[in-house]
């Protein structure tokens, strides 16, 4: 068994499970709300058919929508990534694939998470 | 009633992979399905192999799939089953022959958690009293009779071998919760590992299983929200 | 396969629902950063998702976002009120006729702008 299953005696105690799984939980409860609102704004109350450049040169015209789609962005990037952890981890057995999956995983979401934000915080409408 | 019982059958030292062998049984309604291995076997294949003992639901000897679902073969009955049963042993341990399933790694995982008292203090004159209150903090989690149903029936494990599994975590509870025992800080440590209760989702197949009724997914989360709040 | 119960279900489901949505949200990132590029190429872009295949996969996401986050907070009423484990099976149930008030109305909308 890995870990420190024999006893934390003298050892630091790895409080990094914890704070992952209670992040989940507190994040996962913020996103129920911007997520499912998100959906209906684009999804039910628009429609792919008046979704162009233009709505979104509107809508974050005003730091409300901008900000809500940077929390939805960091959020979201971080409670998928940690949950593909978690598969990864439950899934992968052998050292070397797991290390190679979770090398994938940390290095693909920090650039997908990183191209979000500078397109959320350097956009301005061309023209 | 007539029945079919469907059994698995292996022998490491004889076959390649497991098969099944069907054995045609008349059996009562009110028999239990170990009743009808013990009729298979006694009557019909003296090769058949299983683990039994007490046989009335409180050794786990007799743990195993029934119908796909694991349960004590001693306690379920025939008229539950329909007529036809089908018996596997449980997922996640090596098969040692049949229905019979290495547990030592089970054992093991069970004795990492140090499931005995732990208190330096002098012992008292009399008893470590402890009060009805006291009591019912953990008294669930006392029932085990380690039979390994709800260990075997968690997605989790069958994942990961390394996950310690309900049934050791139901062991610590049962220390960590009662007031008589004094080793919060290491048992708690032993817990708080990746491998530990956070490796629980709240499947509750362990629930379903438990011949004991322990509510497994409660104690889990109990032990969760002690390490939690614990933190801050 | 073993015959679990609605907690096995449940717990299935989330895992498949969580990783096909993460699957979609890293997509989705990439194509809405189009936006630096300008109109033309965001534009294009949406008019590539009036397909009708990509139409019937919004309907799947928006079902599939609904019933993670709905099964979550579901788990989370678990973690912080222990004793709510002894029901549930009754609370996925009730979880699963929220999903269908919020979804069913939903679909109906969404469905009709569909054009095959």
């Amino acid at each position: 068994m890995q870990g420190n299953v024999a006893g934390g005696r003298g050892r630091p105690q790895d409080k990094f499970e914890l704070r992952a799984w209670f992040f989940m939980r507190i994040s996962g409860v913020i996103l129920a709300v911007l997520a499912i609102g998100h959906l209906f704004i684009m999804h039910v109350f628009n429609s792919i058919e008046n979704i162009d450049y233009q709505f979104v040169v509107e809508r974050w015209k005003t730091p409300f929508w901008r900000t809500y789609d940077f929390v939805m962005l960091v959020l979201a990037m971080m409670h998928g990534t940690n949950g593909i952890r978690v598969l990864i981890g439950d899934y992968v057995r052998s050292p070397g694939k797991k290390l190679f999956a979770l090398s994938s995983l940390y290095t693909l979401s920090f650039i997908i998470l990183a191209l979000g934000a500078i397109i959320l915080f350097t956009f301005k409408a061309v023209g | 009633m007539k029945i079919t019982l469907k059994v698995q059958k292996f022998d490491p030292e004889k076959d390649k992979k497991p098969y099944y062998k069907s054995y045609e049984l008349d059996m009562e309604p009110m028999d239990r399905v170990l009743d009808a291995l013990n009729k298979a076997k006694w009557d019909e294949d003296g090769t058949l192999t299983y683990r039994k003992s007490c046989a009335h639901g409180v050794c786990g000897s007799d743990a195993m799939r029934i119908n796909g679902k694991n349960a004590l073969a001693c306690k379920v009955l025939i008229k539950d089953c329909g007529s036809k049963i089908t018996l596997e042993p449980m997922l996640g341990f090596e098969v040692v022959k049949d229905l019979a399933v290495e547990m030592k790694s089970f054992f093991k995982k069970f004795k990492s958690v140090k499931p005995y008292l732990i208190n330096q203090d002098p012992p008292p004159a009399k008893e470590r009293r402890q009060s009805p209150k006291e009591l019912d903090k953990f008294d669930d989690t006392t029932k085990c009779i380690m039979c390994g149903a709800c260990t075997t029936s968690c997605p989790t494990f069958w994942a990961d071998k390394d996950y310690i599994g309900p049934a050791a975590i139901v062991a610590s509870h049962r220390f960590l919760f009662d007031s008589r025992d004094d080793a919060d800080e290491e048992r708690l440590a032993m817990m708080n590992d990746a491998d530990s209760v956070w490796k629980c989702h709240t499947v509750f197949n362990c629930v379903d299983a438990c011949p004991r009724n322990i509510e497994i997914t409660k104690a889990i989360g109990e032990v969760k929200q002690k390490l939690l709040y614990d933190s801050f | 396969m073993y015959k679990g119960g609605t907690g096995q279900w449940a717990y299935f489901l989330h895992r498949l629902s969580g990783a096909a949505i993460f699957l979609y949200l890293l997509i989705h990132i990439v194509d809405t950063a189009l936006l630096g590029w300008g109109p033309k190429y965001f534009n294009y872009m949406m008019q590539l998702y009036t397909h009708p295949l990509f139409k019937l996969g919004e309907i799947g996401l928006f079902a599939a976002v609904l019933f993670h986050a709905l099964n979550g907070l579901r788990i989370c009423i678990f973690d912080f009120w222990v004793g709510a484990t002894r029901y549930h099976s009754q609370i996925f149930w009730g979880a699963m006729v929220l999903f269908s008030v919020i979804f069913l109305p939903v679909f109906y909308i969404m469905i009709q702008r569909v054009h095959f």
